[in-house]
């Protein structure tokens, strides 16, 4: 179990357009650490594009996002704070098809010049923690859609971040498969005491979150902002 | 890393295979030339040593030492000289004896000490119209004393098997200077003169002193003089000079391709690293090695090609009695580093583009 405290997050202002559509409109928010939030809307209403601006994945046109009052986006400071803060996990699992669950799991510590050893002594945990250590040495073709996404969630928190941005986690799983990804995510959530930010149609998500937010055309609904940002 | 490098070319193995296929080719010539150009310059140390003779007097300025031609009188007046002791000249017969044209004739006075320092094997030395046969020459061509060889047509009786312990001399044979120009119609005519020198004569300056005393003549004191004394040489060696620099244009645009393709084909892919939290410099470094894995694996291929391939050449030219091919560690570490230099100037370009990526965007294209 991991004593990682999650970060707190803070967004000003935040505007981003894709030529004529707002993806962002003047979007402020604030998560206290080691909350989980629920960000739901309609498709095209700009969740997963806040999720990006957030990960320092796409850069906002106007306004600040905050993680842990440092400033986001500037590109190698960006890798760093992936690397060491946050942790993503995608509707599409994004696996690297050539390699193992395990060696797919390795892959953020590659990044991070963790050594050989560690890697597989950390990899081998974290699937063991996901109930994968069984299926370690497959190729994703091997996997079903849930254990691919499992692996993912794995890769996810091989960096032990503080902050889990999830997009649509469980949109291509069927609904049994869905609940026990989401009970997951919520699982290694709640003993690595990490803040959480999940967008999702399902509204079973909103439901076992902390707060639920909506987000329609590129505008978060009043209240996103619970503390002092300016 | 490595792993992830040898999994991702192994993906596209096809593509991956032929472009190291032409990286490797490109090598290949450069370690085969190189081995020939080696090769060429052993030979002609064997040319300057001739009969064990400390300097080689030749004509100046002819495509290749073989082709020089001296006159007779020259002898007498080198001999004269106080810083040489004993001069002999050198008729050398190339592409004429039958059933091995790479094997050289040497015409050469019986009384010189050419001709004096060889060691006789089997039989005596020659008298009359026979010929003596070098022990390599001998072996490869199962000649004894008594059989017939044939140089320039004609028919001559073998009287003895020497050895000289000079490459040159032991895979051809030896006759008197005056029929072997009686056999080429070169009366009073030499290709070279064997020079040794006085005890206390230095072989630099008296070269030197000796080629401005008789201007038109080159005299060569060390293998790599003598392979510069020899067009052809100079000519393999810019060859090779040209070869590198094609194939590493050539090569470095290949690997470049293949890897720009990479790279687009891959965006997902490597969105995916940045969102983990390579760094852009890493995602580079993963596209750069993948580049000099597949030229360091077209550079194996190439040397183990250039190694066979040289050996293979000299013998279908048929000059394998006097330039054998000679792979030096150095020409094999020249074409292992054209290789890596074809991979890394082909991978800088793609990484570059790596670096500029935004992840979110290559992220959308998987």
């Amino acid at each position: 179990m991991s004593d990682e405290i999650g970060a707190e997050v803070a967004l000003a202002h935040v505007g981003k357009r894709f030529g004529p559509i707002t993806a962002l409109d003047d979007v402020s928010l604030c998560v206290a650490a080691g909350e989980v939030v629920a960000i739901t809307g309609h498709s095209g209403s700009g969740k997963s594009t806040l999720l990006n601006v957030i990960g320092g994945l796409d850069r906002p046109e106007t306004g600040r996002v905050l993680l842990d009052g440092d400033a986001t986006w500037e590109r190698r400071r960006d890798a760093r704070m992936r690397r060491g803060l946050v942790g993503f996990v995608f509707q599409q699992h994004l696996l690297l098809p050539t390699l193992t669950a395990q060696a797919n799991v390795e892959v953020p510590l590659v990044g991070a010049g963790a050594r050989r050893t560690e890697r597989r002594r950390r990899a081998a945990q974290l699937l063991d923690e996901v109930g994968l250590a069984d299926r370690a040495h497959h190729v994703p073709s091997e996997l079903s859609g849930g254990e691919r996404q499992r692996v993912a969630v794995a890769r996810a928190l091989a960096n032990d971040p503080r902050l889990l941005l999830a997009d649509e986690p469980t949109g291509a799983l069927d609904s049994v498969t869905s609940k026990r990804v989401l009970d997951l995510l919520l699982e290694v959530r709640r003993r690595r005491r990490m803040t959480m930010l999940l967008v999702s149609y399902d509204p079973t998500v909103g439901s076992r979150a902390d707060r639920t937010l909506t987000m329609t055309d590129g505008r978060l609904e009043s209240g996103a902002v619970t503390a002092g940002v300016t | 890393m490595l792993g992830l490098i040898a999994a991702n070319l192994a993906r596209r193995w096809g593509r991956a295979a032929l472009t190291a296929l032409g990286v490797g080719i490109g090598v290949a010539m450069i370690v085969g030339l190189l081995a020939l150009t080696q090769g060429l310059k052993e030979s002609a140390a064997g040319l300057v040593h001739l009969g064990g003779s400390d300097l080689g007097v030749f004509q100046s300025n002819v495509s290749d030492p073989t082709a020089s031609v001296l006159p007779a009188s020259l002898v007498g007046r080198l001999a004269a000289r106080r810083d040489v002791a004993r001069a002999t000249p050198l008729l050398l017969v190339v592409d004429a004896i039958k059933g091995d044209p790479g094997a050289v004739a040497f015409g050469a006075d019986p009384t010189g000490f050419f001709t004096q320092r060889l060691v006789m094997v089997q039989g005596s030395r020659a008298q009359g119209a026979a010929v003596l046969v070098g022990d390599r020459l001998a072996q490869t061509r199962h000649l004894r004393p008594g059989a017939r060889l044939t140089i320039e047509g004609r028919g001559l009786r073998i009287a003895g098997i020497y050895h000289s312990g000079i490459y040159f001399e032991d895979s051809g044979a030896v006759m008197a200077l005056n029929q072997a120009q009686g056999l080429v119609g070169r009366a009073g005519e030499e290709t070279a003169i064997a020079v040794q020198l006085a005890p206390r004569a230095r072989p630099g300056p008296t070269a030197r002193a000796i080629q401005r005393a008789f201007p038109g003549t080159q005299v060569i004191s060390d293998p790599e003089e003598a392979a510069r004394a020899g067009a052809n040489a100079t000519l393999i060696s810019k060859a090779v000079l040209a070869i590198a620099v094609v194939a590493l244009l050539i090569g470095g645009f290949s690997v470049m391709n293949t890897m720009a393709m990479a790279v687009i084909e891959r965006q997902g892919e490597l969105g995916l690293l940045s969102t983990v939290g390579w760094s852009p410099s890493r995602v580079a470094a993963l596209i750069l090695g993948e580049g000099v894995a597949v030229s360091l694996l077209g550079a194996g291929t190439g040397l183990l090609l250039g190694v066979v391939g040289s050996g293979a050449l000299v013998h279908l030219l048929g000059i394998s009695s006097y330039v054998s091919a000679s792979v030096t560690a150095w020409g094999l570490g020249r074409g292992l580093l054209v290789g890596i230099a074809i991979g890394v100037l082909g991978g800088l370009y793609p990484a570059w583009r790596v670096t500029r990526m935004r992840p979110v965007k290559a992220l959308a294209r998987s």
